[in-house]
């Protein structure tokens, strides 16, 4: 419970998270959602406050504990409790402590199998979540575990809402990490489409009513050193994110 | 008639999802809310004639209202949103309204059921009278009132362009398109 | 503190043509559920939403200005709309919780 939290991030957009949080950050956020823990867990942060009273959901607390994240609930709105941690910040002026980066000299070689049921929402998250705790176990570089962390949520993401099922592979060579996610699904019928910031999976009509969604694959591809996808329509996607060890 | 002059105020909120499905068939829409913590997504699936399949997810609130004073409560969990009308269409009944309130400095919102429309879930002239009161009596109506119209005065549901007050892309994992990731 | 006094203090970028108005105190969130649910008029809206619809989010709500943190771009198409209707859109490089910091050093509360 007491960790060192070094910077505060404030917002209720989770792809906000995933993209520009910085590691050991603590999330104020109102959104309430299991989704928003695993995003913070995927973005290496030390916890996350929920704000204006509302309550976790759907085994929000239960991940928490499991993966040590601090969760919170508080009263107050974002604009209050950003105020006070800011009061907390000018009494106290800590210099950050430094990271204890622990890089294992050793040859690894490790190739482990998850899979991934579509619309599965109770269980999504899981398999980056079990990638992240086993990178972490070997000991490598956290800032690179963060980015294969975040990319596979991302993968999985896509999987649990697009696909009937999936299969994640997670290879470690002593170079690099290679996370391939297979599914059995829709296709993407243009990959170069959908690889463009903005593309989204809504109809028309939706769309005509402001709403759309993408499927981070931009994210991905900034997080990856490497990215392929292929992906046949009614037959399913394969997608392919290297990371290099350094 | 009650004597009580209503201060209306939100209570029960719930937040959830707009859920919209769409009948491969006949292309219907249908929508429901869902205070799940999550969004729902899935497979088609068989019901009578239809063939239903999820489009859209919508975070939103549903929300009932009580007069401070009295305590009547009215229950509003047939609403599923509220719509700001473009004017995208120059003979839409909405549309023709929006210019002439505009001349009072009257703001139309357009309040919305749950689809498809049915005649027994209509919401009736006083349920958007009290919408309209709670509106005015949260705001500075010195500078400028809301006016509350229903969703049955828009004639072609697919060819309105008028913009949802809804949470999208609160968990899209599409990050803004502006800026670099930090690492 | 008016909208205009606001700008000059914090260096803040107007984007739309508003009305100046007095501002009542801060409600910060990027979900629209939850301002139609808590925002007060009069109250200065921090978000990094800027999608079309924060509009008439704002006006359901009769808020005084919303500011736009974290130098998220603005689309043509939502400052238009608040010029027509004359809503203050206003935009900041700072993280939403950087700005609160310097909101509250003004002396505003939350709404």
């Amino acid at each position: 419970m007491d960790t060192e939290v070094e910077h505060i991030y404030a917002s209720d957009l989770m792809s906000d998270v995933l993209a520009f949080g910085k590691p050991h950050s603590l999330l104020l956020t109102g959104l309430a959602t299991r989704q928003s823990i695993i995003s913070a867990h995927m973005a290496e942060f030390v916890g996350v406050v929920l704000l204006r009273g509302k309550v976790p959901k759907d085994g929000a607390e239960k991940f928490a504990r499991e993966h040590r994240l601090v969760l919170l609930s508080t009263n107050l709105d974002m604009y209050d409790a950003c105020v006070r941690i800011h009061a907390i910040r000018k009494r106290q002026r800590a210099t950050p402590p430094a990271k204890p980066v622990e890089q294992s000299k050793e040859e690894i070689l490790l190739s482990r199998e998850f899979s991934i049921q579509g619309g599965d929402f109770a269980n999504a998250g899981m398999v980056s979540t079990e990638v992240k705790s086993i990178l972490k176990k070997i000991g490598l570089d956290p800032l690179l575990i963060r980015r294969v962390a975040i990319s596979t949520y991302e993968g999985e993401m896509n999987v649990v809402m697009h696909a009937r099922r999936g299969q994640a592979t997670l290879r470690v060579t002593p170079q690099m990490i290679e996370v391939i996610i297979e599914d059995e699904g829709k296709g993407i019928p243009d990959v170069e489409l959908a690889m463009q910031e903005g593309f989204t999976t809504a109809t028309e009509e939706m769309r005509a009513l402001g709403f759309g969604s993408g499927m981070g694959l931009p994210n991905i591809k900034n997080n990856s050193d490497e990215m392929e996808i292929e992906s046949e329509v009614g037959q399913g996607t394969t997608l392919r994110m290297r990371f290099f060890i350094k | 008639m009650s004597e009580c002059q209503h201060q209306w105020e939100m209570t029960n909120i719930r937040f959830g999802f707009v859920v919209f499905e769409k009948c491969s068939h006949c292309n219907g829409i249908r929508t429901f809310f869902s205070a799940s913590g999550h969004p729902m997504v899935g497979d088609e699936y068989v019901e009578g004639e239809h063939t239903w399949r999820c489009m859209e997810n919508a975070q939103s609130l549903q929300f009932d209202l009580q007069c401070k004073q009295c305590g009547q409560l009215e229950k509003f969990d047939d609403v599923m949103g509220f719509l700001y009308c473009t004017e995208c269409l120059d003979d839409c009944k909405v549309a023709i309204l929006q210019k002439k309130y505009a001349e009072k400095k009257t703001w139309v919102i357009v309040a919305f059921g749950f689809l498809p429309r049915r005649k027994d879930t209509e919401l009736s002239p006083r349920r958007l009278k009290i919408l309209e009161d709670y509106f005015n009596q949260r705001r500075d109506t010195s500078r400028s009132t809301i006016a509350v119209l229903s969703f049955d005065l828009i004639d072609d549901f697919s060819r309105c362009k008028g913009e949802f007050i809804h949470d999208v892309g609160m968990l899209s994992l599409e990050p803004p398109k502006e800026r670099k990731p930090l690492f | 503190m008016t909208v205009k006094e606001l700008i000059e203090n914090m260096g803040l970028k107007p984007l739309s043509q508003f009305d100046d108005r007095e501002i009542t105190g801060v409600f910060v969130s990027d979900m629209l559920s939850d301002v139609m649910a808590g925002a007060q008029s009069g109250n200065l809206w921090v978000t990094v939403q800027t999608h079309k619809s924060i509009v008439p989010a704002a006006n359901l709500v009769d808020v005084s200005a919303i500011i736009i943190s974290s130098g998220k771009e603005v689309p043509r198409e939502t400052i238009e709309l608040a010029t027509k209707h004359n809503i203050a859109i206003l935009w900041s490089e700072l993280p939403t919780f950087e700005l609160v910091g310097k909101l509250y050093s003004l002396g505003l509360a939350t709404g």
